[in-house]
């Protein structure tokens, strides 16, 4: 299991701790009588519960690693205001590829999700883009040269 | 058993299917989405067998399960609603990834989201119950993100796809490396992933650099 600090959002901590709250009485309800409560019966809030239910030793997995989320969590904050235009976990960037626009958000590793512009602070990208401004160009090192410029920056962490 | 056969006969669907984002570069007798999913099995083995935090068991047979979806749902790429027909802007948009506004990068991937479960359990609905919830649960992990199997997993399927798209760029210059590499420095953070992609780098490109 790893053992290293987990970077993360209020929203996501609250979304997580949501999960862990369910998943505990679900964990009861299935080891006690074997049937799940019939609010888990409804995909609406977290089709994930689902699929839980006929596998004890997953659900119990997840628990675990929940439980060890929590216990090396670190939350990430908006920065101080002499320190909103630098960029840093939380901050949501526009950029410039080589011509072409983007967006992201810094987080940490749980919540990456490049897919939706979530890039991990811990990636080549993430790593190279902290610490810098509005108007700096950054050059992640590549087989083929890619400039980054930083158009703007702005944090707005719920 | 009945059902296990049909299931697996379904499967071999996967074995006959080219990989779409080859075939839309114009990849002469691309990989199969079958050749994809097994190298991503080995893999996860290989390099999962690096790192002492991991399930392999888990992450091989998750390895197996995270493409299955496509038997019904077809192979999905990004470009899909977006690819002009015109062949010279065709080429031009393949040379990077598309780029979407944030509302769009979360449609994009609701929606296929659910037509890639609807299209598992499509396939799956037959097995035998445990098995099909054992499939659909290590899916749904990949999916989400939820373990540290699939959130290492994640990134050697797109290591996979580097590393074939080196392969092709071995056999045919022309083929764009620069949109590969955009993503991986935007996707890898696991470590053991990073020492190895940083390896194909240095060993494919020892004599020619990539010039776009």
């Amino acid at each position: 299991m790893d053992t290293k600090n987990f970077f993360l959002t209020k929203s996501k901590l609250k979304e997580l701790k949501k999960e862990y709250e369910e998943l505990i009485v679900l964990e009861k309800q299935k080891s006690s009588e074997g049937e799940a409560p019939k609010i888990f019966e409804s995909e609406d809030l977290n089709p994930d519960f689902v699929n839980f239910q006929d596998d004890l030793n997953f659900l119990r997995s997840r628990i675990d690693d929940l439980k060890n989320v929590f216990e090396n969590h670190i939350l990430i904050k908006n920065p101080p205001k002499d320190k909103k235009n630098v960029i840093d976990l939380g901050a949501k960037v526009k950029i410039d590829i080589d011509g072409q626009k983007d967006e992201f958000m810094i987080v940490g590793t749980l919540e990456a999700n490049p897919m939706l512009g979530k890039i991990s602070n811990e990636s080549p990208v993430g790593a190279a883009l902290i610490g810098h401004k509005v108007g700096d160009e950054i050059i992640v090192p590549s087989p083929v040269k890619t400039i980054y410029k930083i158009k703007s920056i702005k944090y707005e962490i719920s | 058993m009945t059902n296990v056969l049909k299931f697996l006969n379904q499967v071999t669907k996967l074995k006959e299917t080219p990989r779409q984002g080859w075939v839309l570069r114009g990849i002469k007798n691309p990989e199969s989405i079958a050749d994809h999913s097994f190298r991503v099995a080995l893999m996860a083995w290989v390099l999962g067998k690096q790192k002492n935090n991991l399930n392999l068991e888990k992450i091989i047979k998750m390895a197996l399960a995270h493409d299955l979806c496509e038997v019904y749902a077809g192979d999905i790429t990004p470009y899909d609603t977006i690819l002009p027909k015109d062949p010279k802007k065709r080429k031009e948009m393949l040379k990077t990834w598309p780029k979407f506004t944030e509302s769009q990068k979360k449609k994009i991937s609701e929606k296929k989201y659910i037509k890639e479960k609807q299209g598992l359990e499509k396939l799956i609905k037959d097995l035998p119950a445990n098995l099909s919830k054992e499939i659909k649960a290590l899916w749904q992990d990949y999916e989400k993100r939820l373990s540290p199997e699939s959130r290492f997993l994640r990134q050697i399927d797109r290591a996979e796809n580097l590393l074939q798209s080196l392969e092709y760029w071995q056999k045919n210059k022309n083929l764009p490396q620069k949109a590969w590499w955009v993503q991986a420095n935007q996707l890898f953070d696991d470590k053991t992933i990073i020492d190895f992609v940083e390896h194909m780098d240095k060993e494919f490109y020892k004599t020619h650099k990539p010039k776009h």
